[in-house]
């Protein structure tokens, strides 16, 4: 059972205008159901267009975007997925609980249901003293959890989030993560997860995926095997291996455009160290946490 | 104490600018037709008391008939304005231009419209006057959306109206009330002031106009007082709207 497929996407922002420009090129990912995804790149690859495509938020410029086996349009009109941003976007005249209840009030589940799943949801988020609050009387990461709650208040079998918690401090920050990772595990759902932190990335995820810019591409995928998912696993060697992995993914695909360059600056200084790496591989990489 | 220290200022400066007024014009020997003293207008307010709550009344109604038929116009106006591009682009310079009319100039050419007995020339004034500021603050209101809400409702296959109740008049609440609140205290001023033109004789500005007629300074003054304490009267009452309107607000402040 694959939660999200894509084949040979692609997406050109302004087709046909001086301005064109194209934001992703054959892409191909396929996300096993229950699998936990991050989306990692320099700024500009396009994961969070990416996102937007699976989303259905914009259209594909070619290619098929299938979610829970069906076409991306379909799967975001039957609600298969919730999404979560970066900026909590709750709206700021509904109480937090309203703000949980509004994807199930579109749905048009009676008030009763409404109240009872936002009251679990809002629960398993650990907010639900906070029912009755405006968001403006919350906290970032209070706000972030109940735009958690909210994408998943209709049970949606797969999380679509864009840098969640971008905005929110450290600590504040390693403590959703734990969160986010206790609720995928206890509602078995799917999660796309796009991020620039590699250490986020890592900890959190299955598999990480490595994009570079211009135009946006998949240049490698990188599974995680953590023993466990908790404080002692941010300590783990498994740990610093998908790090250091998933980090020279990233600085490959950043120096592949210039490669001639850098080696040439490199070796006016006289450096021995050349940063364009050799193992850069353009296809999926298997278990590249045990390379050197 | 909060509150006293609030309050406090202002209602002393008041005070103290009553008592130099009172004193100016006893000591000065001002005439009482070019500036009665405070007691003199007390008096008089206390002896017409009930003519002055008759024709605020009057005033009051034909302000509260344009605010209300404005704002509903206004609103409905904005809405059709950011649904419609064409029409946003037209609609504005057409508002500004309309706003930059001395519309109380029209007052004795609908007066003309209507018959002599008629309040509704009035109540059209007041609305016209009301219908400028609540368009252009609804119509920045609805189109400042936030575009992470605006993706939610996409990915909740929401649309169109469903979108607009939700969440585009909702969110240009506060923006309606900015207009409302500036719009309520120009409703009063347009509904006195429209009374001068001739007409019915039973509202603050009717009753202005002929007290002065009649040389009674000090009583035209106390109708004056009048249309001030219905204007804020207003005002307060929007104000009050507002927190009764947008409860997320309020509970911030408290």
């Amino acid at each position: 059972m694959t939660a999200v497929s894509l084949a040979n996407v692609t997406k050109v922002f302004n087709q046909g205008r001086p301005d064109e420009v194209t934001a992703l090129s054959g892409i191909n990912l396929v996300i096993g159901a229950g699998r936990f995804v991050s989306l990692i790149g320099p700024s500009g690859c396009g994961k969070s267009t990416l996102l937007r495509l699976i989303a259905d938020l914009i259209p594909a410029s070619s290619g098929t975007v299938e979610v829970a086996g069906k076409p991306a349009t379909k799967a975001r009109l039957d609600q298969e997925y919730g999404i979560a941003f970066q900026q909590a976007g709750l709206f700021e005249w509904r109480t937090v609980q309203r703000n949980v209840e509004l994807p199930l009030e579109l749905r048009g589940a009676s008030r009763a249901e409404r109240k009872a799943r936002a009251a679990e949801m809002l629960a398993l988020v650990g907010l639900a003293d906070f029912a009755g609050h405006y968001p403006a009387q919350l906290s970032g990461g209070m706000q972030q959890r109940v735009a958690i709650a909210r994408a998943l208040a209709v049970h949606p079998p797969l999380l679509l989030m864009d840098e969640p918690f971008g905005a929110l401090d450290e600590m504040t920050r390693e403590r959703l993560q734990s969160e986010l990772l206790a609720i995928c595990a206890k509602t078995g759902t799917s999660t796309v997860f796009v991020t620039h932190s590699i250490s986020e990335a890592v900890f959190l995820s299955d598999q990480v995926v490595v994009m570079s810019p211009r135009p946006g591409r998949i240049t490698a995928t990188i599974d995680v095997d953590l023993p466990s998912r908790d404080d002692a696993a941010r300590q783990s060697p498994a740990y610093f291996d998908a790090i250091t992995a998933v980090r020279r993914s990233l600085r490959g695909s950043d120096a592949a455009p210039d490669t001639a360059t850098a080696r040439d600056a490199d070796a006016a200084r006289g450096a021995g160290a050349v940063a364009a790496p050799s193992s850069r591989t353009p296809g999926p990489v298997s278990d590249a946490a045990t390379a050197p | 104490m909060n509150l006293l220290r609030r309050v406090a200022p202002p209602v002393l400066l008041g005070i103290f600018a009553l008592v130099a007024w009172e004193l100016t014009v006893s000591l000065g020997r001002i005439a009482p037709f070019i500036l009665p003293a405070p007691s003199a207008i007390w008096h008089e307010l206390v002896a017409q008391r009930q003519n002055v709550w008759e024709a605020a009344l009057a005033s009051g109604l034909n302000a509260l008939v344009g605010l209300a038929w404005g704002t509903v116009a206004g609103v409905l106006a904005a809405m059709a304005a950011s649904r419609f591009r064409l029409l946003s682009e037209v609609s504005i310079p057409l508002a500004a231009v309309l706003n930059a009319l001395p519309i109380i100039a029209l007052a004795p050419i609908l007066n003309n419209m209507f018959e002599s007995t008629s309040s509704v020339p009035r109540r059209l004034v007041a609305g016209i006057i009301v219908f400028f500021p609540v368009f252009i603050n609804t119509l920045r209101g609805l189109r400042e959306v936030d575009p992470t809400h605006r993706e939610l409702m996409t990915s909740y296959a929401a649309g169109g109206w469903t979108f607009t109740r939700l969440v585009r008049l909702p969110g240009a609440l506060p923006f309606v009330f900015t207009g409302l609140r500036q719009a309520s205290s120009l409703a009063v001023i347009a509904a006195v002031v429209a009374e001068y033109f001739g007409g019915l004789q039973d509202g603050l500005g009717s009753r202005i106009t002929s007290a002065a007629a009649f040389t009674a300074y000090p009583r035209a003054w106390a109708f004056v007082v009048g249309a001030c304490l219905l204007g804020l009267f207003f005002y307060l009452a929007t104000l009050l709207l507002e927190r009764i309107a947008m409860p997320w607000k309020t509970r911030l402040i408290s």
